[in-house]
């Protein structure tokens, strides 16, 4: 894990979620720039992710190793899941779909950090 | 009129779609960890890690059924939700009477605390979406 990149993961998943709540009060569907913002998301998991892979093979790894692995895996299929169920709900619920996936990823990703310092 | 009345009976759509995110959401998470656990330390506590699987798999079930248009796939949508609900109830209460009963953590432990007790409140509003997603008879009527 590198703190710095689950603070960018925290901040650009909240930013995405506080749009799409916004774009979910005002009765609009997810735009591009919401799924942009999921792939944004999405890009610093798989890089926190190969990281976080990359120091468990040095001997750096978590006690709880099935719980890490579970939560990064998970974590990584979230925007993913997300963008295609919004993208495919073309009403406010499409929205708040994304909002609640970005709301998840920041719990899962302070979950990670718990579990890896232990 | 079957294909109209199957239609109708659609409960995957609108806030029901926001529920098959959430369902499909527990099934990944429950069903990787309690698929790690069983792969590689099964004989710690089955009965805590077997449950964790039943419990994934049901919610995956779940996701689909909701996600599914058709009768059949509510009435199965219902039985999951039900399923669930019962079971979050039980192993909530014997977590907490006979905590020795479950060495470890399953997601229905103390009625999903460890995932925030989503895992109690996902299988009532389930249950809540698939009676107002009924279909009304008017609704019937016009379908066909």
């Amino acid at each position: 894990m590198v703190d710095g990149l689950a603070t960018a993961i925290i901040v650009t998943s909240l930013l995405v979620a506080a749009v799409s709540g916004v774009m979910a009060l005002r009765g609009h569907p997810p735009r591009v720039g919401q799924l942009a913002g999921l792939v944004v998301v999405e890009l610093v998991l798989l890089a926190q992710a190969v990281t976080a892979t990359g120091r468990m093979f040095t001997g750096d790894r978590p006690d709880q190793l099935a719980t890490f692995v579970g939560y990064l895996l998970t974590a990584l299929l979230i925007p993913p899941l997300a963008a295609l169920l919004g993208w495919s709900e073309r009403t406010r619920w499409g929205s708040v779909i994304v909002a609640v996936a970005c709301l998840v990823v920041p719990v899962m990703v302070v979950r990670l950090q718990q579990v890896w310092h232990g | 009129m079957a294909e109209a009345s199957r239609r109708s009976w659609r409960a995957g759509t609108g806030p029901g779609r926001v529920l098959v995110g959430v369902y499909a959401f527990f099934a990944l998470a429950a069903g990787a960890r309690a698929g790690w656990q069983i792969a590689t330390r099964l004989s710690e506590a089955p009965v805590a890690y077997l449950l964790s699987a039943v419990a994934a798999t049901v919610y995956l079930v779940a996701a689909v059924a909701l996600a599914r248009p058709g009768r059949r796939a509510r009435t199965l949508a219902l039985a999951c939700c039900t399923f669930e609900l019962i079971g979050v109830l039980t192993v909530g209460t014997v977590s907490l009477a006979l905590p020795e009963a479950l060495p470890r953590a399953t997601v229905w432990s103390t009625y999903g605390i460890g995932y925030g007790f989503v895992p109690l409140v996902l299988p009532v509003l389930g249950l809540l979406w698939l009676r107002r997603a009924r279909p009304t008879p008017r609704a019937a009527t016009s379908a066909g």
